[in-house]
């Protein structure tokens, strides 16, 4: 199975050059190929999730096995929301982005043992996949959030420095923030919540009080703030750029960081 | 056959010169060029911008005087002429290499007065297309024509020539592009009136804008305005309401106290919430309070922030320009080998006639001896063909090859001297009349459709130079 990641890993590699290749020459037909191959690296990953359960993998709420998901789950949504808006250069963030966590998902693949006691059944499925679901989101809302923030500067500049490749309109940037992190938003309190219903069915109890626990719960509360802030019309687009990008590096360090330190 | 190219431009001739040699139908002219023994094939490009006569022909000197009498007496008319420059002293000439480069150079804008503006490829093929439907153009012009719009089309996907532009109206629209995702949407104001302003809405509306509202001090300038772009007018007095559902405003009234001042800006943008307004201020002094560009979602440009990126840009393009230049020189050694392979075709043509000429009289003089019935005749036939032919096929894959590299290769004497090809008593050389006749023929030939798919006889859509 891990071996098929690393093949994902190394389409998505190859499509994110390929983008980039294309968006620097100009080289359109390029660029579009590019995008078929984020799809067919998706397509490929999804294989290697249906064998998910055929070995002794890792269990499925291991920091390797939700950092796949957030890589694949994303590279879904970006593809999802290009339908939607023109967001020229995507495939040349979005595919180094999956490869590199793809890549670091698979390398520490072996190393993470059998299945943990208790992560077995619908709950633990439904949390990871919901969570996973969330965090991507709110990672492509952050990603939006630093783009905004590069072309706001450069059009403010005196005098605006011409673009040097083409990237996506500051109000394309702006719908992505406010699609992704509204949905986002909604999954990862979907997430939290099946979590609690898996610890209660587990456990007999909602809370473990673990730093995970705690660091999620207050990511919860910040974005909740930043959902009805911009729900309020009381964020602009650049605060509300500014504001994903840094929930989102909140979030890692609750989901990622914390995980590793502990 | 040799390329030589005599033309003018607009570095080389002023307008008033131009202009005398901008015949409106050229056929008829080009026809009769054709038609005389200096000029193989033909090809005239004119634009207000440049006319370039490309020939092709076997005596270039005398061509030469026979395109400078066409110019003087074909082309223009005698008394608008008479009291201009000589031909010399406005024109230059290119031959062969240099002809091929200037040809190539001219379809991919890196001779052009705008540096990467686009129209000059379909003026080129509008060129291309008259003489071919004239019937002045034949494989060699044809071929170069085929290549210069390829290199054109390469010019154009590998550099960044045409990408940026280069006048204040389209910095105007690339601005907004980069702010708005979709212009059909959006709304947009007009203050006042001015030519840049104009034609930089102009800009705007080719790219969708559709919702367009013109403010005047005087209502019945905004109505005439209004009535120019397909716009709905109102007085000054609505600018307060017009403003916050305006997402482009277009700027250039008089006046000494900004009539866009800040406190009626930030309170449009408060009630836009977070969609973003892009001010286009072209007036003298400006129309838009300068505290209004520290305002988060207004995004401001005066005329010298727009000319400095115009600026930039034609910077950029010149610095690709360089890039195109090498991709000229890379068709041109292409066009060039080609060219030279072209000498070997006369001989190789030869060649095979020869053999061919040989081979139908042994099948002949054997079938009169055996009495083959006529599918065996056929068989002989097909079989005597494969023999001549794989025994030909290194030797004329070989004098090819060396031609395109070599030029006027020895190679060619040699082949002449072993197939005594120049001798009229060797055995065959009674087909070479015939195999003359039709090379003069093919010699004026219609020049073929090219490779790229370009179809010079169907109409194009770009607007002139």
């Amino acid at each position: 199975m891990v071996e098929i990641h690393q093949l994902a890993a190394a389409i998505y590699l190859a499509a994110g050059i390929g983008a980039l290749v294309g968006v620097v020459l100009p080289a359109p037909r390029m660029s579009r190929g590019a995008a078929w191959g984020l799809g067919f690296g998706a397509i490929v990953q999804a294989l290697a999730f249906a064998t998910l359960h055929g070995g002794d993998g890792p269990p499925i709420n291991s920091l390797p096995v939700v950092l796949a998901w957030c890589a694949w789950l994303g590279v879904l949504f970006a593809m999802l929301l290009a339908l939607r808006v023109r967001l020229p250069g995507l495939t040349a963030v979005v595919g180094p982005l999956a490869f590199l966590s793809v890549f670091v998902a698979s390398v520490g693949w072996d190393r993470s043992g059998a299945a943990e006691e208790g992560v077995t059944g619908a709950w633990p499925h439904i949390h990871v996949l919901l969570s996973s679901g969330g965090v991507s989101l709110l990672g492509i809302a952050g990603l939006a959030g630093l783009v905004f923030l590069y072309e706001h500067r450069r059009l403010k500049a005196k005098p605006p420095t011409p673009a040097r490749i083409p990237l996506p309109s500051l109000e394309a940037l702006d719908r992505v923030n406010v699609v992704s992190t509204s949905v986002g938003f909604s999954l990862l309190s979907l997430g939290i919540a099946t979590g609690m219903v898996w610890l209660y069915d587990a456990e007999g109890r909602i809370w473990t009080g673990t730093s995970h626990a705690t660091w999620m719960v207050i990511s919860w509360v910040i974005y909740a703030g930043l959902v009805i802030a911009r729900t309020a019309g009381r964020q602009g687009a650049r605060q509300a750029a500014a504001s994903a990008l840094a929930g989102f590096a909140f979030l890692v360090f609750g989901v990622m960081g914390v995980g590793v330190m502990s | 056959m040799k390329i030589l190219l005599i033309g003018m431009n607009h570095r080389t001739a002023p307008v008033e010169v131009r202009e005398r040699y901008a015949a409106q139908d050229p056929g008829p002219a080009l026809r009769k060029l054709v038609a005389s023994d200096e000029i193989g094939e033909a090809v005239l490009v004119s634009t207000c911008n440049r006319v370039d006569l490309v020939v092709a022909t076997t005596r270039v000197e005398d061509a030469v005087l026979r395109v400078h009498r066409f110019f003087r007496q074909d082309l223009a008319d005698a008394d608008a002429v008479a009291d201009s420059p000589s031909i010399d002293e406005v024109s230059y000439e290119h031959r062969d290499r240099e002809a091929v480069c200037h040809v190539f150079r001219v379809a991919s804008s890196l001779d052009s007065m705008v540096v990467g503006e686009p129209q000059i490829l379909g003026q080129m093929k509008d060129a291309y297309r008259l003489a071919v439907e004239n019937r002045c153009c034949g494989p060699v012009l044809a071929r170069l024509f085929q290549r210069a719009f390829a290199t054109a089309k390469r010019v154009k996907n590998e550099t960044r020539i045409a990408q940026r532009p280069v006048s204040v109206a389209r910095v105007g629209v690339e601005l907004a592009g980069q702010i708005f995702e979709d212009l059909a949407d959006k709304r947009a104001l007009l203050l006042g009136a001015g030519e840049m302003i104009e034609l930089a809405l102009f800009a705007l509306q080719r790219e969708g804008l559709r919702d367009v509202h013109v403010v005047n001090r005087t209502f019945a300038n905004a109505e005439e305005l209004a009535e120019r772009f397909a716009a709905t007018p109102h007085p000054l007095d609505e600018l307060e309401t017009l403003l916050p559902e305006s997402d482009v405003v277009l700027a250039c009234v008089g006046g000494e106290r900004p009539p866009l001042h800040y406190a009626l800006v930030k309170r449009a943008l408060d009630e836009r919430r977070s969609r973003p307004a892009f001010f286009i201020d072209l007036g003298v002094p400006r129309n838009v309070d300068a505290r209004v560009e520290g305002l988060d979602n207004a995004y401001v440009y005066d005329m010298d922030d727009l000319q400095s990126v115009a600026d930039a840009n034609a910077g950029e393009r010149r610095r690709e320009s360089d890039r195109g230049e090498h991709i000229v020189v890379e068709e041109q050694v292409a066009f060039d080998a080609w060219l030279t392979g072209l000498r070997a075709v006369p001989t190789i043509r030869h060649v095979r006639a020869r053999a061919e000429q040989i081979r139908d009289g042994e099948v002949a003089r054997l079938a009169g001896r055996l009495d083959l019935a006529p599918s065996q005749l056929e068989g002989v036939h097909q079989l005597t063909r494969a023999i001549v032919n794989k025994i030909l096929h290194a030797p004329v894959a070989h004098l090819r090859n060396e031609t395109e590299e070599n030029g006027d290769a020895p190679v060619l004497e040699v082949v002449r001297a072993i197939f005594a090809l120049d001798d009229e008593g060797a055995p065959g050389a009674e087909a070479d009349a015939a195999l003359r006749a039709e090379m003069e023929r093919n010699r004026l030939r219609h020049a073929r459709i090219p490779e790229d798919g370009f179809d010079p006889t169907e109409p194009d859509d770009e607007a002139d130079e």
